[in-house]
Formats: C-alpha cells, structure tokens, sequence
C-alpha cells in the first residue's frame, strides 16, 4: 500500500545523500514534477562534509542555471528553491564503532557487575580457534565504575543509592587533574579525560530512578550521557549495557559531524558561495530501523543510526516494490522481496514481507545493539572474494577479498613491473595475482573489459586469466573451468546467505521476487534465483543509488519498548494503560519533529512467549492477541500450546511520521524490440559451452523492450547476466524485469 | 566443447557447493530448535547440537555449537539404527519415527542430553505408489539438548551419584514417535519422571520439530540432485576432512609423545583420579591411548567412550585450523585405545553425569600437554579445565502456587595462554560454549538473586603471556534450595607450559551471614534462605618464563 499522508503538496525539494566507503551517493527528487536525479561523488574520508557539501554545491548550480534557462536536456526543476529537505545517512557513527575511534567513555553500573561488558555471554567466538578472542569492550576496566545501589525483578529498590558515593565516584571520571583543577567539561580533548559516560544499572527498566539520577548528574556536570533505561528499557543486562555503551562512544562523535554539517549548511544559505546560494535545509538522518530521525535525537542516540546505508537501501526496495503493486492493481498482491546487495567485499541480504524484518539481535564489530534494526544479514562474499585451494584440495572462495588494493588480478594493480612487461611470464612468478569472483565474471567474458565502470576503468582480462590458471593447476581445471567453479561456490554462499533469511525463518523463496542492487549482483542474481526457485528478478535504474532514494522514502520513525513482564491473562484495558506513556512519548516526540497530527501512526505490538521460554514473538496489539500469539508460533515453530500460560514480556511502540513518498513518474510503454540498445555479440561462456551472445546498453533500454536470454545488459553501474531459458523486459519505471525459466 | 578431466568420483567445485548445503541444513535445524524450545538452558545458553547422518549413521555435518558432542553424535545414531534395524517391518525404523535415547551406555553420554534421532526416507524413484512412498532409508538428522531436568536424586539431574541409577531417567533407544504417531505412554512416562514436565516436553517437542525440518531438507536436496548424487558428496565430505587430517598429521614429527594429569576427584574418595595419554604418530596416522588411566571411579566423573572420542576429535580439529566441515571423517586416520572399566570408557551401570562435562575437560588438557612437544607454535597452555557445574533447584514460593524449579549453569574461567598471546579470561574453553543465564533473566525465573558477576583478577598463571582470569559468580537464594556442585581443578592448578605458571585453582564458598564457609569441589548442599554460594572459577596456565 502506497502511503497517502495528507498534506498540502509538498514543494521542497528532497535530497538523499548516503555516505559510503567509496562514493558519497546523491538522489534528488522535485515532488512537483515527479523527476528524480541522481550522481555520485567520490566519499572524502578525511571529512565526510566536504563531498556532502560539493554535492549540495552542484545541485545549487544546477537550480540556479534552472532559473535562468527555460529547458535543460533532462527536465526542469519546478520546485521552490526556496527550501531543501535533507535526508542523510553516513557511515560516521559505523566507523567510529568499528575503526574504535569513538569518544573516551566511562561506564557506571551497579556494584559487582562492572565486567558483564567484557565477560558478554562468556562464549568465545570461533569453537576450534584456541587463540580466537572476543573483541575486547569499548570501555577498559578502570573506567567500569560501580555504585552501591539494587533493583529487584519487580521494580523494588533493595539498596538505595547515596549521594556522597555518587560525588565519590564522579571525581574518578575526572581523570588526572589539570593544574587549575578545572571540571571535567574543561579538559576535554585530552586523551586521559572522559567524554562519554554510559549509566547501566540493573533492572533499571523495571524502575528507572536510580538510573535517571545518575544521569542528571552527570548531564549537569557537562558529560554526554548515554543511560540505559532511555536507549533500551528492557531485560538481559549484557545486551542492554552493549547498546547503551555504544550509544556512548559513538554519538559525541556523530554529534560533533553532524554540528558541523549543519554549520555549514547555514553558512551556506548565508553566504554565496561562487555566487550560489543555497537555500535553508531542514536535515534529517536516517536510522537503521528504516526510518529517519531529527538532527538532535541522531546526535544523543547514534547507535540508532549505525547501519544507515544498508537500510537505506532495504527501504529503497521496499518502496520500489510497494510502486510496483500499486501498478499491478491486484487486491491480493502482497508485497514479498529478497533484496540482494552484493558489493566487493561483502554481500547483504534481507526479506521484506509485506514489510522489512526487524531484529533486536543485530551485532556490529562484536557489539551486540539490540535497539530494533532492519534484519540484515551480511557475509563476506562479494566480487572481490578471493578463490584458493585449501588443505582438504576443495576450491574455497572467499571470505577474505582483494579489496580495492591490490584488487583482483585484472585491475591489474600488481606492481608497476607486472604492468610494465605486460606479459603473463613474470606474472606467474608473481605469487600476489589474486584470483577473484571479478576475475572469473571476466574469464567468461561477461564483463566487458573496455567498459567497466562506464569504461572508467580498464580490466586485464589475460591477468585474469592467469590467476585463475594457478589456481586451477592443481586440481587440473583449466582457467575457464575454473572460472565457472568460482562462480559456482560464490553463488552458493549466496545461495546459503539468501536461504537463513527465507527458508531459516519459514518463508519460501517461490514466494518472492529477488531485488538486486549493488555494483557486482547483476551477474549472480539470476543464477541465484534459479537455484532457489524465485520466479522474477528485478533491477531497478536506482540501483547503484539505492541507498540515497531509500532515505528519500523513508518516513520518520521512532521505536519504544518497555520490559512489563505481564501474564497473558491480564486485561485488555491493564495493557492498555501500560501503553499509554510510550503512546503519549511517540506522539509528543513526532510532534516535536514537526509532523502534522494527521500523518503520525502509532503502532502497538507485544513481545509474547509461553512461560519459560526465553525468546519471545511479536504480535501486532489487538482484542485477538493471544489467539494471534497461538497461530504465529504454530506458524514459526510448527506447534503451539493452545491453553499454555503466556507471558508478556515487552510492550512495543513503533511510532511514524509519515513523509509523502516520491512519485516516480511512469513512462509509455513502447515497442518490445530492443535493438536501439544493441551494442554487440560476444563470446561467454556458460556451464555448456562458449555461445556468441547479445550486449544491451542498459541506459539506451526504453520500456516495453523485451530481451530474450541468453544476453548480457552493460551498465555504468552494473552488467546484469539474463540465461538461456529467462527473459528480460523492461517495464514503464525502466526496471529490468527478469522472468526466471524454470 | 572442454577438455574435462576423466569423470572423477567428484569434482571439487561441488564438494564445496555441497559442503555448504549439508551445512546450512543443520543450521537451520539448530535455529529452529533454539526458537522453539522452552528452557533456558537451550535457547539462552544453547546447550544442543544438530547433524547430518548419511544410511550408514556417518555423521557428515554438524552445525558447530558444542564439542562435547562432535564425537559422540555418531554413536546415537548408531544405536538407534542397533536397537531398530529392521528397516520396513513395522517394529524397525520407519518414515515418522522419531527415536529418543539419552542412555549413556546405549549411544548416549550423560543422562540430560537427550538425543532424538530421526530416520529420512525417501521414495524408491521420482513417481512413487502410494505403497512405495517414503520407503527407502536415505540418512538420518539427530538433534541433542541438555535437558535442565530429567529426574534422579537432586534438581537439575547433575548429582555426585554411585551409579547411573540416581542419576536419573534412563532412556533406551525407543521410539517417541512411531510412524507419525507420538508414543504417548512413553512421553507420560518420561514426564511423570522428571521435576519441570511442561519445560520438558516444550523442549522435546522443539528437538521433533528442528528434526522434521533437517528431515524436509534433506529429502528436498534429494528430490533436486538424485540420490546417487547427494550420497556421492556424502561420502565425498567424510574423505575431504580425513584428507585434511592426514595433512597435517603428516605435517607432525613422527614419535610418541606422553602426558598426564588428575581429576581432583571423583566426589566421593578424597583421591586424586589418573588420565594418561600416549599419541604415536606415524606418518599420516596417529594412535592415542588411553592405557594406564585410573580405573572407573565411584562416583560421577567416568566418562564413557564417546565422550572420549569427542575430546580426541575436538583437539585434532582445532589442529586441522581451516573451517574443515564437521563429521566423522577427521577421525579416520586416528585410532582411540581407551580400556574398558577405566575413567575414560566407564562399564553400566557407573555414574556419568560428570564424565561429560568434567572428565572431558581434563582429557582435552592431557592430549594437549602431549601435542605441546608435537606442535609448540599452536599448543596453549591449560584452561580452566572444567565447566563449573552448578545446580539449584528448590520450591519457587513467590507466587500463590508454589512450583519446583531446577537452575543449571556453567561457570566460564580462564584460557590458557598462546605461545604468542595472553589467554582470555571469563570464557567458556574447549568442551563447552554455552552463554551465561542473564542475572535478569535468572531473576525473574528463579527465586535468586545474583550479586557478583565479575573477573576473578589475578587468578590467571604468570608468563611471558598470562593465562586468562576466572570470574566470581555470587548467587543468593531466597529462600530454602539444595545445591549440587560438580566442579574440577579446585585442587590441582591448569598447567602452565614452558616455564609459565600454573593458574590459579577454583574455589566454592559458601557465605552465610558474616561466614565464609569453603565447599568441597564435588557434592550437595541445603541451602538456607539468604545464603550465598560463592563461586570462583581457575584462571588459565601462563606460557613461558617470565
């Protein structure tokens, strides 16, 4: 269902920016003619503002040049200049957690829990690893502080906690003294001085006050504070004190990007800058949960805004799906994807049914945050995966990547005498040719070489070659045969990642369309939904921008949980009440972020499980919740216990600002010959043998084209790979629609 | 078109491709049974384990959860394949049985783990009559949980026991489920017998249910491949790990190597319990035995054979390095000796309830101090050397209607220290990896009330490079409990190796009031409401003069 908000036509212009490791990704879209634009410019990693602010800078002169002309080649932007609308997501807070470049941060906690941050779940990571060792914590012991205070399960202060020992344990934060002996707020900056102060008590969800006068505390002595029961009000210590430690140690870096950013902007908006001037922005930044949030809010919680980019790019799709049903006019259609994102180093998965899976079991670097996340699953498969032989003589790809430097073998980046001399003879003595999933693609001539990256970047495919020969020499495979088996076992850690997020959690693929975006997936996508029985494969003319348009879908969201513990049995009315202070919290803070009354949806869900169980389910808050709770755990797990004692552990909010989509606007639906878009015929070769195949240019592919496989579609930001037996067509949103052969 | 080598029995692109499908089909049932079981002990602490059996009941893939049972899975589906082989008569094995056991003697290792082994059959040929459908046995998928209960003499069903007999509910192979049809008299049975029968069944239920769903996979990557083909890579797999096995025994200096050390006891005879170890290796083969370990003992810590093939498995497969699947493969080349009637293959009806987790310990440690002189670059020191066995059990009064309650828990300790790296400290080593109860969680569920949870500093040996630290677990109890210990190295320290120090022993402490009152390593204990039980686990051996 397409989101309808009522509100008066909305004029401003919006802009997605997503930040990533290589590209800072712009999506612009005018609402009033339903044009969208997008471009990328290369991340500045040394200060990410600066590629953000070159980005704004262009889409000014471009408005600019607009005013002035009557027609630009690609349509006009007829929207008021008068105010931009930022949605921005960045891998700021991400790097902060996972290069450990976050603020210094203490933590405070009750007395004799100051190691639960270290000791985790006391597993170890890797079962037959003797020198496998947990990631060690953010905050080192001599900054884990205690205080003398308890909470029982029912709220029940045990120990109270004391004034003077709370004074007793600030002055440790203070670290060594400056000769002045000024306050902690004065001597930031320095390595020894604290920053961050992370405040996790136990059972500080069942009763907060502790917890919330500790933090005034430490707020009014000029701290950030990150407390517990405000981040993640609910049970398992160790997962509520990881969240609430990293929320500390990345926001004040957040924070301070973020301060800068907007500083700019109103520089900017002041200031003509090589006489553009660039209108107020009202910014907002893009969470992991799929949704986005103000300035301020990202700036005390950043751990709501770790994995941005990816969810950008789970919202992309479901947006893109959600346009696509409302096509199909269909009242039983119901919107099922398996987003797919393969990149170079890494591929990410997820499935939207109906709408994105959450998770609260999401784990980054070896911090669990268990604050709700998109369900997106990672592995370390990508086109840059490197393929071996191991001990056991089976060929391996992956999980270690080639990376940007040195690359796969055909970047060609073996040094200046690999390159020099051209030839394969030194090359072979050269052991650091890595033979990657890239080089194989290559090999088997679906890559282009002249024409990879819009043909920015030329590709050696003899070196490919070579690489893939040592590789295969052993298990007497020839280069091309071996090119095919790197394929083969890429696509099946694909194939495995794909299934733990359908089959894993009862759904079936057959069931879905797999939505591929990222530079290197347009290659395997369709070879993965054959062997998963996926009937349609769709790539969208956004994809390599995804994550940008995603955020520009993406609504305001804001989560709330509160641990309650309650039986099953309680009334309707009880849980109501126990409701109404997290309802009255979403509706205020939407308001606050200026959404109108009329576009903010509350929703309530309850986290239920049978008693004695320890992971519980999340049922939508209804007069049928307990029925409902039966029915989806017979669903989940195969067998309920109808008349079993229920508890309810957590109460749920998910409150939303609702934000009017963009309109892409359709195109007519043309001729079904494709050969305006027809480049050339070239060898590749497929598991039976070399055929001479079609080459499309995908920019030139108008809607109604159809191409029957096996052919091969090159774009700038991708080359898509349709089989025999498939065919392609493109529909009126220029998407590649694949239909999978069976 | 190409120049294909001449067929070989497999090609290495597929054995990878299958690899990863046979392992993503224990994963998966693994996942189902963690979400759907019942207690703590599987879905928070993960205590279980799920594989792959090919017709023969070799293991081919486990999804990698617990050591302890790498080994010793094999030997259940053995046994049930022992107990009901006659295939097609009714009283055999047939499509929708479901077999459980958790008899130690018969294919179990202690009595909380019980396995539940489920035969995949398949239809003869692609258009089966309805006559023949689901007639052919193809493999089999087991899953094992320990059970926080299964009856005996105190709550948790982990005592220091005489004979088996205390221990609990002994299960035989028998058929839960039979042809679809859940064998109700055995379940009432099984449930009358122990102290938390909704827990028991909710979890039983989970293992039937992850079973059904390896079962779907199974038949499904056989409907997809034929059966000639998923057999082929089934037996493909078992010779890819022995292949790496014999790489790197190969890789070893030939020669004997011989190491020993002691259990502190056996919880009844204040006696210190032998475990000796002598590994030949010969070329691409190695010979471990056992031969000259201390015989059965009285109480629990005998460990009976497979058990003892699990601790030899566990530490060539961290020798072996890669990601190597999982199965039965890596045991080939070894060859286990371990004499009937001593600790480390225990005859009926000895006590086993420590044998598992205790006894497993100290034989990782043992063939360890052996492969020092073999492999100095990858061997650490000794951890912690046991797994801090704790039970509570007692009535919960906090509601109007009392109910029992049975808490189980191990307690992690230090690493030994690398011969180039400090050991971690407060972590699970070796036989075990299974999460801590949260002290919330544990509040809510249990009239307890945890006080310390912390890094036991300085227990960790000395070293170039220092073992890791212990941790000090102080639980209080509300009201009235019975407490049983099962807890190792409290006497006799985790080595050090090369010079480094041993770590510190653990203690068990009772805190009543203003008292502190040692505890025995091994043993039951009533407790009193507001009593402490005080636990401090053994730090890891350091590595290397300092």
């Amino acid at each position: 269902m397409l989101k309808n908000p009522q509100s008066t036509p909305d004029t401003q212009l919006r802009i997605g920016i997503d930040i990533g490791g290589t590209f800072t990704d712009f999506v612009i879209f005018d609402p009033s003619s339903g044009g969208i634009e997008t471009f990328k410019l290369p991340s500045t990693p040394h200060d990410p503002a600066e590629a953000v602010l070159s980005g704004l800078e262009r889409i000014g002169e471009r408005l600019s040049i607009d005013s002035r002309q009557s027609s630009v080649d690609s349509g006009q932007w007829t929207v008021s200049s008068e105010r931009w609308h930022i949605i921005h997501g960045s891998t700021v807070a991400t790097n902060a957690l996972l290069e450990r470049k976050g603020a210094r941060t203490a933590l405070i906690t009750t007395r004799g829990f100051k190691d639960v941050l270290q000791i985790r779940r006391q597993n170890r990571p890797a079962l037959y690893d003797f020198a496998a060792s947990p990631t060690p914590p953010l905050i080192p012991a001599d900054l884990r502080l205690e205080v003398d205070e308890r909470v029982d399960y029912r709220g029940e202060a045990l120990i109270p906690l004391r004034e003077e020992q709370l004074d007793q344990v600030f002055a440790q934060l203070e670290g060594p003294q400056t000769a002045d002996n000024r306050p902690p707020s004065a001597v930031r900056g320095q390595p020894s001085a604290v920053e961050s102060v992370a405040v996790c008590l136990l059972f500080s969800f069942a009763n907060s006050a502790h917890e919330q006068r500790i933090a005034e505390k430490l707020r009014a002595a000029g701290f950030f504070v990150s407390a517990s029961h405000e981040i993640l009000p609910e049970y398992r210590e160790y997962e509520r004190a990881s969240t609430t430690a990293v929320n500390a140690y990345v926001s004040p870096v957040l924070e301070s990007y973020l301060t800068k950013l907007e500083k700019s902007l109103t520089a900017y908006s002041q200031y003509p800058i090589s006489n553009i001037k660039l209108p107020t922005s009202k910014l907002q930044i893009m969470q992991s949960n799929g949704g986005s949030i103000s300035v301020g809010e990202a700036k005390n919680s950043a751990a709501r805004c770790i994995l941005s980019g990816p969810a950008g790019g789970v919202v992309g799709c479901q947006y893109l799906g959600e346009l696509l049903e409302s096509n199909l006019q269909s009242p039983t259609s119901n919107l099922q994807f398996l987003t797919f994102d393969m990149g170079g180093t890494s591929t990410d998965v997820s499935l939207i049914a109906g709408e994105p899976r959450i998770t609260t079991e999401a784990e980054v670097g070896g911090h669990p945050i268990a604050i709700p996340l998109l369900d997106i699953h990672t592995i370390g498969a990508g086109g840059g995966s490197i393929a071996y032989l191991d001990a056991g003589g089976a060929l391996r790809v992956g999980p270690q990547s080639a990376g940007a430097e040195p690359g796969p073998a055909c970047y060609g980046k073996t040094g200046d005498r690999g390159r020099e001399m051209g030839g394969l003879v030194l090359l072979s003595s050269a052991p650091r040719l890595l033979a990657t999933v890239t080089d194989a693609n290559l090999l088997l001539g679906r890559i282009p070489p002249d024409d990879f990256l819009g043909g920015a970047m030329p590709l050696y495919p003899e070196l490919a070659e070579e690489a893939l020969r040592c590789v295969g020499e052993e298990l007497g495979l020839s280069p091309i045969e071996t090119a095919l088996g790197v394929i083969e076992i890429a696509n099946a850690h694909m194939e495995r990642a794909l299934r733990v997020i359908s089959v894993e959690r009862g759904h079936d693929p057959r069931d879905f369309t797999l939505l591929s975006f990222g530079g290197a997936g347009g290659l395997h996508a369709a070879d993965l939904a054959q062997r998963l029985h996926i009937p349609t494969v769709l790539i969208s003319p956004y994809a390599a921008t995804l994550s940008a348009f995603g955020m520009l879908a993406a609504d305001v969201v804001k989560d709330y949980t509160q641990t309650v513990m309650l039986p099953g049995h309680c009334s309707t009315e009880e849980i109501s009440n126990r409701f109404a202070p997290l309802l009255q919290k979403g509706w205020g803070n939407l308001l606050e972020e200026g959404i109108g009354e009329e576009n903010i949806v509350l929703q309530r869900t309850l986290d239920m499980r049978y008693r004695g169980q320890s992971y519980e389910l999340n049922i939508p808050f209804g007069e049928d919740f307990i029925a409902a709770f039966h029915r989806t755990h017979r669903q989940t797990y195969g067998y309920d216990r109808a008349g079993g004692e229920i508890e309810i552990v957590n109460l749920r909010v998910r409150a939303i600002g609702q934000v009017p989509s963009p309109k892409i606007a359709q195109r007519t639906m043309g001729s079904a010959d494709a050969s305006g878009a027809l480049i050339a015929c070239r060898p590749v070769t497929f598991t039976d043998g070399v055929h001479d195949i079609p080459f499309y240019r995908g920019e030139l592919l108008q809607p109604g084209d159809q191409i029957p496989g096996p052919a091969i579609v090159v774009r700038d930001d991708t080359t898509i790979l349709i089989n025999v037996g498939d065919a392609a067509s493109v529909d009126p949103y220029l998407n590649l629609v694949l239909d999978i052969g069976s | 078109m190409f120049n294909f080598p001449p067929p070989a029995p497999y090609d290495p692109i597929r054995l990878e491709v299958f690899k990863h499908r046979f392992a993503a089909i224990a994963e998966e049932m693994g996942a189902v049974l963690r979400k759907a079981s019942y207690s703590p002990n599987i879905k928070e602490r993960r205590d279980y384990s799920c594989a792959l059996f090919d017709a023969q009941g070799r293991m081919i893939a486990q999804a990698a959860h617990i050591p302890v049972h790498l080994g010793s899975m094999p030997l259940s589906v053995g046994a049930a394949i022992e107990t009901f082989r006659v295939f097609g008569d009714p009283k055999g094995l047939q499509a929708g049985d479901v077999i459980a056991l958790n008899d130690p003697f018969r294919g179990g290792t202690h009595l909380p783990d019980i396995t539940l082994v489920t035969p995949v059959f398949i239809p003869p040929h692609p258009n089966p009559s309805p006559k023949e459908r689901g007639t052919q046995l193809f493999g089999f998928v087991a899953s094992r949980a320990h059970h926080a209960d299964v009856g005996g003499i105190t709550p948790g069903s982990m005592p220091v026991a005489r004979e088996i007999y205390q221990e609990g509910l002994i299960i035989p192979p028998i058929k839960l489920v039979s042809a679809g049809e859940t064998n109700q008299a055995a379940m009432d049975l099984l449930l009358a017998n122990v102290r938390t029968p909704e827990e028991r069944l909710g979890d039983l239920k989970a293992q039937i249910g992850a079973n059904q769903r390896g079962m779907l996979r199974l038949r499904e990557m056989v409907s997809e491949h034929g059966q000639a083909e998923v057999n082929r890579y089934m037996a493909a797999m078992l010779e890819y790990t022995e292949r790496m096995t014999r790489r790197l025994l190969k890789n070893l200096p030939d020669g004997e190597y011989t190491f020993s050390d002691y259990l502190d006891d056996d919880g009844i005879h204040d006696q210190p319990v032998l475990i000796k170890v002598k590994v030949k290796i010969e070329g691409d083969r190695a010979v471990v035995d056992f031969t000259g370990s201390a015989p059965q003992q009285k109480g629990s810590v005998n460990a009976v054979y497979a058990i003892t093939l699990s601790a030899v498995y566990y530490v060539f497969r961290c020798l072996i390095g890669l990601d190597a699947p999982n199965n039965a493969g890596c045991l080939t080349p070894i060859e286990v000796i371990a004499p009937e009637g001593t600790v480390v293959n225990a005859r009926h009806p000895a006590a086993v309830a420590g044998g598992n987790v205790e006894t497993s310990q100290r034989i990782v440690d043992v063939l360890l101090g052996a492969l020092a002189a073999v492999a100095p670059e990858r061997v650490p020191a000794a951890s912690q050397g046991t797994m801090n066995n704790i039970t509570i059990g007692g009535i919960d009064q906090r509601e109007e209607k009392p109910r029992p309650f049975a808490y189980y828990e191990t307690i992690g300790g230090g690493m030994g220290a690398l011969p180039n790296s400090d050991g971690s400290s407060a972590i699970h080593s070796h036989m075990t990896n299974t999460l801590n109860t949260p002290a919330e969680a544990l509040e809510y569920a249990y009239p307890l009330r945890v006080l310390r949870y912390e890094i036991r500093r300085g227990s960790g040996g000395e070293g170039k490079y220092r073992g890791g630290d212990g941790i000090r677990r102080d639980v209080q109890v509300l009201g009235e409990a019975q407490v049983t210990l099962l807890t190792e190295r409290r006497v006799k320290p985790p080595y050090g190796l090369n010079g480094g120090q041993p770590g510190n022993t653990g203690e068990n402490i009772l805190i009543r009031g203003e008292e502190e009152i040692p505890l025995p390593g091994k043993g039951a204990i009533e407790l009193q409401a507001g009593d402490i039980l005080s636990i401090r686990t053994p730090g890891g051996g350091g590595y290397g003069a300092k």
